[in-house]
């Protein structure tokens, strides 16, 4: 089962790098933002599926990581690695410096706190000169999609081992310790302020190298479009709708989520939101585990499964 | 000094009704625990239905303001107990999954029954405004301050002194030791978050008299209410009263001190601060 698994894995690692050599242009830019919306989710899966914070400020590291680019190529001239560096460090010390007060507090008031953080960002950002206030700033262009696309699985591939690391690790251990009860893990030795923080900053690394990468492919920016709190939310839907708090299921939610929106919003222009919105909702009550938990054990269970699911969460 | 004193009074006057617009969703948290997401689309529901009873009957939006809760009681009750109950004991971010999907579904649909126009209820005394010394104060904002002073006070004695208002409370305290003495649970779900979404509906019919309106006003005004719920503390109508009021002068004050820009910075600055600083709410403890 192991090497099965293994196998199919690395098979569709090979399908999606192969991906630019027959793809059209159009599915390669779709893959560009399916792809970075898969990095995203794994990213708020580090603090939010692991560790059990319902994070609303990843949008915050990824437009962090979108101004640290944009300011070091259009401002400074400096190249695009530089400029992934200095988002990096930006997303990160924003981590350690508002984790240490936003982490200690639990469930729905991190989840504001967060909430409020990424809605001031917006308004800070644009009123600073240096970012371009509120017009936002324009990089250089290169039109390389295949390069971006082959960027972005990289970034994926790399987020997702450290997610496969962790999950084996005592780092990891500790993580899901605190999602299951923070108080026992504090009593059982567990750091949490600094696990924490440490899962928060990681977090912000992979979503800030993700908001760089797409800054540069997609040439503009703007505090709007960089701190877009409905982008957070996505990445919430696409971790939870594959799975929270396993190796896989964001990058699975993330793609088939990103192949259905794409599908609605070219065949049924005008109720595409409507559906998206309905799907979420289908999903939230009758498959609340995921899609991962839902392929492991449909097949045992047949139909029961969602009736199972409803009866354990109702009231 | 007086351009001061007009700025606290339109603060102020705003301020009353950002109050009934959070009194809902502090009703809904603090008693169901659910943090409800598509509030300001049940805020933009509300203001809709108090349109169309203008537009098309020439209901006055005062008057016609019970109607409105009562349409958006039943709305809610059937959503809590066709939908919401079904994950209430489902890990909070499947809640908060669930209410940002009904948000995008309401707001969708208002968008293609209303279209996506901006609306406004103007009756025939919009314009109207008494002078009191160097101050001016219109009317309709005033009218929608003291509608909004009026169900605060009636939520609070309702909550204190109805049967309902405490088998609510009960059930905010310890649902279980609620059941064991015959509370519904179920029921009494869908008719607390029915009453909070009919706050809602009176504040949207409020809102659309006071600004405009269109099927997307709902997420900043669920913003706007979560950050009067944390200031003012989720157990007590009149915290919440009080919250809206700092919210309404503080973004009034920076509008005009900083500028308009950093209104919404200024409003979740103080959200996160009284978070960090004093998580229970400014006043009293929160649920």
């Amino acid at each position: 089962m192991k090497a099965w698994r293994l196998l199919a894995v690395v098979a569709a690692l090979v399908v999606l790098a192969s991906v630019p050599a027959w793809g059209s242009d159009v599915l390669v830019q779709f893959g560009i933002n399916a792809l970075l919306l898969a990095v995203l989710a794994q990213g708020w899966n580090i603090i939010g599926g692991y560790t059990g914070y319902p994070s609303f400020g990843n949008s915050v590291f990824y437009g962090l990581g979108t101004y640290g680019v944009a300011i070091a190529m259009a401002q400074w001239h400096l190249p695009f690695v530089i400029g992934l560096g200095l988002g990096v460090l930006l997303a990160v010390v924003f981590a350690l410096l508002l984790g240490v007060p936003v982490l200690r507090l639990r469930g729905h008031y991190f989840a504001i706190a967060t909430l409020a953080l990424a809605g001031v960002m917006a308004a800070i950002v644009s009123n600073i000169p240096l970012a371009g206030q509120n017009i936002g700033l324009v990089l250089p262009p290169l039109n390389n999609d295949r390069l971006f696309y082959l960027l972005a699985l990289g970034l994926l591939v790399a987020v997702t081992l450290t997610i496969w690391g962790l999950a084996h690790s005592r780092f990891g251990y500790g993580l899901i310790a605190i999602r299951e009860n923070e108080d026992s893990a504090a009593a059982m030795g567990v750091n949490t302020t600094l696990y924490k923080v440490l899962a928060f900053a990681l977090s912000a690394l992979f979503s800030a190298l993700a908001g760089g990468i797409h800054a540069y492919w997609i040439t503009f920016i703007d505090p709007g479009s960089a701190f877009d709190i409905t982008l957070n939310v996505q990445m919430i839907i696409m971790a939870v709708f594959g799975g929270a708090g396993s190796v896989l299921g964001p990058i699975l939610g993330a793609l088939v989520l990103s192949a259905v929106s794409e599908v609605l919003s070219s065949e049924l222009t005008h109720v595409a939101g409507l559906f998206f919105g309905a799907v979420i909702v289908a999903a939230v009550v009758l498959m609340p585990r995921g899609l991962t938990d839902l392929t492991r054990r449909l097949r045992a269970l047949g139909w029961r499964y969602f009736a199972e699911n409803i009866r354990a969460n109702r009231l | 000094m007086e351009l001061l004193a007009q700025i606290v009074v339109n603060g102020i006057l705003l301020g009353g009704l950002y109050a009934v617009m959070a009194l809902g969703l502090a009703l809904v948290w603090g008693v169901l625990n659910i943090v409800n997401l598509a509030h300001g689309s049940f805020i933009m529901l509300g203001a809709y239905c108090s349109w169309h009873l203008f537009h098309y009957l020439h209901v006055d939006p005062f008057l016609g303001l019970p109607l409105t809760a009562a349409v958006l009681f039943v709305f809610g009750y059937a959503v809590q107990r066709g939908v919401l109950n079904l994950i209430v004991r489902a890990p909070m971010f499947n809640t908060l999954l669930l209410t940002f999907g009904l948000d995008v579904v309401l707001a969708d649909l208002a968008q293609l029954a209303f279209t996506a126009d901006f609306r406004a209820i103007n009756p025939g005394y919009a314009g109207s405004q008494w002078q009191i010394g160097p101050l001016v104060v219109p009317l309709v904002k005033l009218g929608a301050f003291a509608a909004a002073v009026v169900l605060t006070l009636a939520v609070w004695l309702f909550l204190l002194h109805t049967r309902l208002g405490r088998a609510i409370r009960a059930t905010a305290q310890n649902l279980v030791a609620a059941h064991l003495y015959g509370v519904e649970p179920r029921h009494l779900y869908a008719m607390t978050f029915g009453i909070g979404m009919a706050l809602a509906g009176a504040a949207g019919g409020l809102y659309g008299t006071v600004s405009q309106i269109n099927p997307y006003i709902g997420a900043s005004l669920t913003l706007k209410s979560f950050a009067i719920a944390i200031i003012g503390g989720l157990e007590n109508p009149l915290g919440v009263l009080v919250g809206g009021l700092i919210l309404g002068v503080i973004e009034a004050l920076t509008t005009l001190y900083v500028g308009p820009t950093y209104a919404d910075v200024a409003s979740f600055g103080i959200l996160l601060a009284v978070l960090i600083v004093r998580p229970t709410g400014l006043l009293g403890r929160t649920a």
